[in-house]
């Protein structure tokens, strides 16, 4: 298949491990997320995929108790050797959360924000053309360019959830990560959002955490299913969601888990 | 595979239409021997019986449709339970043809000539009784949701074929030997023609079963 020849990665796990404290929450997890493309992870609750989604940009770094082991590589580089410098990771590795979280500020330095401590815009006209390619690239430019020094925090909920896309990707990173960003908006901001994605993975790649089912197999060209840690399968959406090869995928995806 | 979902009202859905394709399926087998039966015995009083076993049918097909709709709708079914919906979305479909096809040879029942070979009519018979049996073993690996049985059956309608061909080639002889017998013999050509697309039908029924159960369909 064309796909298939055109794929490159972007992300490989080697054998990674997280614990807790003494709590196992993550068992030797192997996988590849492929270059501009959208990578569902399913599961039910505390299967792990948040605390996998977390390992890429290393966000797990700031729980004390939290330890981890193995290897990530983005572009064939390993993320946990000791002298990464984490700040410029995530610059590489954006996210974005479950409730959007604007900060308490203007529409404009939401997005100005991070080109600024990151030095990114060199004058006053650079920073304005990256907010605007920015909240153009998050589909929201239309419905702000008027109200830009309004603050972030009075857009509605869908809003501001393409507010903080247009937020991570004012930094240019390279992969976004997704931890449910939809589950609290209503249909019309979840297609809004879903679109969004679609045309994203052109600039970037995508890792989504989700619940929905039939939002992962919307967005997502593959799709790993977590379980107790674990990853169970991890395929082409199409095949898991038609034709899944292991027996609990098809349980969990089914709605017969129990 | 876990037998039961989450949700009970969803297993009874699945379970209904299961059930309904069942009925349906022993329906056609009836007037599938019905119509045969009819043919052979000349029995035209039957013909009005059949036609209302074919309506029947063709409302389980469409109670069926309505079925499957609201199980898409209400449960975006994935994996197994998708390839449920669509398969027996299709299998309904074959099932409502042969109910067709079946209702379409009870109507051409003409007086049997009375030059007509016995050996012939014999092979008819045949024909209809191997259909019979394929829709039998059809039905059967729905129910047990069979690849093996599936497969066989598949492979036996060779035979229907063959005895397709073999039956229309003697019509057309003993038509051509007596023109008088246009009539009657144009009737029995559909009649084997019918049966052997009804032999066709059920193939495609098992492709069905078989994609069910493992997600892709037989390798010719």
């Amino acid at each position: 298949m064309e796909l298939e020849n055109k794929r490159e990665s972007k992300v490989i796990s080697k054998n990674i491990d997280v614990f807790y404290g003494d709590k196992q929450a993550l068992f030797g997890i192997d996988l590849e997320i492929y270059k501009n493309e959208v990578t569902a992870l399913i599961g039910p609750s505390g299967c792990g995929k948040s605390t996998f989604l977390r390992c890429i940009n290393r966000m797990n770094d700031v729980i004390d108790i939290c330890k981890i082991t193995g290897e990530i590589e983005i572009d064939n580089f390993n993320i946990y050797k000791p002298d990464v410098d984490v700040v410029r990771l995530r610059e590489k590795v954006g996210m974005v959360f479950q409730k959007p979280n604007p900060f308490p500020k203007s529409i404009y330095d939401n997005i100005a924000y991070g080109p600024s401590i990151h030095g990114i815009a060199k004058d006053k006209n650079e920073m304005d053309h990256i907010v605007e390619t920015s909240l153009q690239k998050a589909a929201l430019w239309n419905e702000v360019k008027d109200r830009l020094h309004e603050p972030g925090t009075g857009l509605s909920g869908g809003q501001q959830q393409r507010l903080c896309i247009a937020r991570a990707i004012s930094i240019n990173p390279e992969i976004i990560l997704m931890d449910e960003p939809c589950s609290a908006l209503d249909p019309i901001a979840t297609a809004k959002i879903e679109e969004l994605i679609d045309s994203l993975k052109r600039s970037f790649t995508i890792v989504i955490v989700t619940h929905s089912m039939s939002q992962a197999a919307r967005v997502s060209q593959r799709t790993g299913f977590f379980h107790l840690g674990k990853l169970i399968e991890m395929g082409e959406t199409e095949k898991i969601f038609k034709n899944p090869n292991n027996t609990m995928t098809q349980d969990y995806i089914t709605g017969r888990f129990g | 595979m876990s037998d039961e979902h989450i949700v009970k009202s969803y297993d009874e859905e699945l379970q209904h239409l299961n059930d309904s394709l069942v009925q349906m399926g022993s329906l056609t087998e009836k007037l599938l021997y019905d119509s045969m039966n009819a043919i052979t015995t000349v029995d035209k009083d039957a013909v009005s019986k059949i036609v209302e076993s074919d309506a029947k049918i063709n409302k389980f097909r469409s109670s069926i449709d309505q079925h499957i709709m609201t199980i898409l709708v209400k449960r975006s079914p994935v994996a197994i339970d998708l390839r449920y919906a669509i398969s027996t979305l299709k299998i309904s479909q074959d099932l409502e043809r042969i109910g067709d096809l079946a209702k379409g040879n009870a109507k051409k029942i003409l007086p049997l000539p009375d030059d007509l070979p016995p050996e012939m009519l014999k092979r008819i018979e045949s024909l209809g009784e191997m259909v019979q049996k394929q829709l039998k073993s059809t039905l059967d690996c729905f129910i047990e949701k069979s690849v093996q049985k599936s497969l066989d059956t598949i492979k036996s309608d060779e035979q229907v074929n063959d005895l397709a061909t073999a039956s229309i080639k003697e019509v057309l002889e003993f038509l051509s030997k007596d023109k008088k017998n246009l009539d009657f013999a144009t009737n029995l050509l559909f009649v084997c023609k019918n049966l052997e697309r009804a032999g066709d039908h059920l193939s495609r029924i098992c492709q069905n079963v078989h994609y069910l159960i493992e997600g892709d369909y037989p390798q010719k």
